[in-house]
């Protein structure tokens, strides 16, 4: 009997999607450049299916790919070849709210928004708010270790969750709590990409809505006294909800598409985001502005509409680099923040060798880059061009001291970029915890940990031995 | 212990070892890792500090304030060293753990997670050993968000651990025990 007719036999038909037309909506995720169509997706509202699921895979050895609202943007749930697709987008439920702990107990189903939405009338919400807040799944955050723009007062996903219950390959079910004691299984599970169990219960931690939240935005003339305003601020003590930045290619295309009346002669924009008591609030700001002699024009928001304006060009900026060009690539690399000018100038330097666009927006309080890398999927070699200039981008991340994802993920996208981060003792250990908890490996298989080989093949290219690519390139 | 290549060739020739960070009198072979210590880079305008798990917390404390910064999570014996708050360590240490620097069973040095805020590319090996009780690795160097000091200390509150005992868990800690300690010599 094939896997299809054994999942129909043993689950309600109306959750299983099968058929090459029917299941190419789950072909891929945020990562839309590569596609791979499953044998099955099954949508389960119950968590009993889950269980069902993972043994009828288990009998047939069938991969099982996790999926929550399949807005990741490394292809951490595009499909495996022959896999079946764990869609927990219905598991929807928001089982309890206790305002008093400051938690609230939510099915993997449920939207990241939707948690803030039913805790809004305790006057708590769920901090971490990746760009994807209104449509990814809570699920899918715990496992991809999500993040945002508010991560450096507030923290990622780890930091705001209390304890989550785990379906394993075997179906035994585990409770993974903050309280417990021994190694760190929750941090473990946290970002591990679907790849060592089923996360299927998460107890969020809730936080307090701010009295108030003022945006102080600022435009400099270079790129490096934006760069030093941030560093400036941080050691001053003043730790903002939300510090970005964003270059003058991101402003221009910001402001085109939102209007937010950011300053269009700029090289580099800064966001500063104050929260809390509205006493507190205002010193920051004072003591903040105070840090700003360097800026050419500053503003602060008078207003709540006022505010959400000027954020609004920062959360368009992928729309509205993908008005002006075909297709944008985006990257998630970050760095120590003392390394952020030269970097970017190395980036600039980058764009000009590929005859690539790149506009620049980062999280800058916790040096986290989203450089955009704008791209003609429709000229051959063009992608196979953004990806090349992409991998430069992190190999510069890692030369720094920094990392090759900051939020985004792994999954199939970074793989060669795991070569230069980790050595195979390094990576060994990772497919090591792998098949201690999945020893046929079955969930996931072949995301987020490269294989010792690929890494091999990958040898010359590797940061710290042997030649790099394009040595006429200056380095740090 | 002075340098990686001592500890290295401790841990590579012992048959058992047990990792201390205070000066105790034992019959087993003991890897004292308070002589392993300082402050291997610290940026204020970063929030991070990286240190030698043998430094004493009452050291990084004294380095911190000169910056009005902190760490922030609860300490309850500022004698102690770092090393030796992190392998007890609960949560609340855990959320600001950025990177560990290891040397496993094997005597293989390691090196997960990082200097930076965000960090998700492989497991999350450098909090998953926060609490491991030396019995996995010995960690060398750690890396901590720290924060200014007002924020800080308002975050340093004192949680206590449960014991959550499952055959399962049992198995699975047992599993990755091997992973790092194949020939189980931290003990």
């Amino acid at each position: 009997m094939s896997i299809i007719s054994q999942l129909k036999k043993s689950l309600p038909k109306n959750i299983i999607i099968s058929g090459d037309e029917n299941t190419r909506p789950f072909e891929c995720d945020g990562l839309s450049v590569y596609k791979q169509k499953p044998l099955a997706v099954v949508l389960p509202n119950e968590i009993k299916h889950v269980k069902k699921v993972l043994e009828i895979c288990r009998k047939n050895k069938t991969p099982i790919v996790t999926r929550g609202a399949g807005t990741g943007l490394s292809g951490g749930a595009m499909p495996i070849k022959d896999s079946v697709v764990l869609g927990l987008s219905k598991l929807t439920e928001v089982i309890s709210i206790n305002p008093v702990e400051q938690t609230a107990i939510v099915q993997p189903g449920v939207r990241n928004l939707a948690i803030s939405e039913a805790a809004d009338e305790y006057g708590l919400y769920y901090a971490p708010d990746p760009s994807s807040q209104i449509a990814c799944t809570i699920g899918g955050n715990v496992a991809e270790n999500a993040g945002g723009v508010h991560c450096l007062k507030y923290g990622l996903t780890v930091q705001n969750i209390e304890s989550i219950k785990i379906m394993t390959i075997d179906g035994h079910e585990l409770v993974f709590s903050r309280e417990d004691e021994g190694l760190g299984l929750l941090a473990l599970m946290t970002g591990s990409e679907g790849l060592l169990g089923i996360i299927t219960e998460i107890t969020v931690k809730l936080t307090k809505k701010p009295q108030l939240a003022k945006l102080v935005m600022a435009g400099f003339d270079t790129v490096r006294d934006c760069a030093n305003a941030v560093a400036e601020i941080i050691r001053n003590g003043i730790i903002p909800a939300g510090l970005e930045m964003m270059d003058e290619f991101a402003i221009k295309a910001s402001e085109d598409f939102a209007r937010p009346g950011y300053p269009l002669e700029s090289k580099a924009l800064l966001l500063c985001e104050l929260d809390g008591s509205e006493e507190f609030v205002n010193i920051d700001i004072d003591k903040v502005l105070s840090l700003l002699s360097k800026a050419q024009s500053v503003r602060v928001s008078e207003s709540e509409e006022e505010r959400l304006l000027l954020w609004k060009g920062r959360k368009s900026a992928f729309p509205a680099v993908g008005r002006i060009s075909p297709d944008y690539y985006c990257m998630d690399g970050t760095i120590p923040k003392r390394h952020l000018a030269d970097v970017l100038e190395k980036i600039n330097d980058l764009s000009k060798y590929f005859s690539l666009r790149v506009a620049n927006v980062f999280h800058a309080g916790d040096g986290n880059l989203h450089p955009l890398i704008l791209y003609d999927a429709g000229i051959p070699g063009e992608l196979e061009k953004a990806e090349e200039f992409g991998n430069e981008i992190l190999k510069l991340c890692i030369e720094v001291g920094g990392s090759i994802t900051g939020e985004h993920g792994v999954g199939i996208e970074k793989l060669d970029a795991m070569c230069y981060q980790f050595n195979d003792a390094e990576l060994d250990v990772f497919h090591q915890i792998k098949a201690a908890f999945d020893p046929l490996s079955l969930l996931n298989p072949g995301k987020a940990i490269p294989t010792l080989n690929r890494c091999a093949e990958l040898g010359s290219m590797h940061v710290h031995h042997g030649d790099l690519p394009h040595p006429e390139l200056e380095r740090f | 212990m002075q340098s990686i290549g001592e500890i290295q060739k401790k841990v590579r020739s012992a048959n058992q070892l047990r990792i201390t960070n205070s000066r105790v009198e034992s019959d087993e072979e003991l890897l004292n890792m308070t002589s392993y210590s300082g402050i291997v880079e610290y940026f204020p305008e970063e929030l991070v500090i990286t240190v030698k798990s043998g430094t004493k917390i009452k050291d990084i404390n004294k380095t911190l304030e000169e910056n009005k910064q902190a760490l922030p999570f609860f300490i309850e014996d500022s004698e102690k060293t770092i090393g030796s708050l992190y392998s007890t360590g609960g949560s609340d240490l855990s959320d600001n753990v950025l990177g560990v620097q290891i040397i496993n069973g094997k005597g293989d040095l390691l090196n997960f997670g990082g200097q930076v805020m965000k960090n998700v590319a492989g497991y999350d090996v450098s909090r998953l050993l926060v609490g491991s009780m030396g019995k996995l690795a010995v960690i060398t160097q750690i890396s901590f968000k720290v924060l200014p000091e007002k924020i800080a200390l308002e975050r340093r509150n004192k949680k206590n651990k449960k014991n959550n005992p499952s055959s399962l868990r049992k198995e699975i800690e047992k599993r990755l025990k091997d992973i790092f300690d194949p020939y189980g010599v931290f003990v």
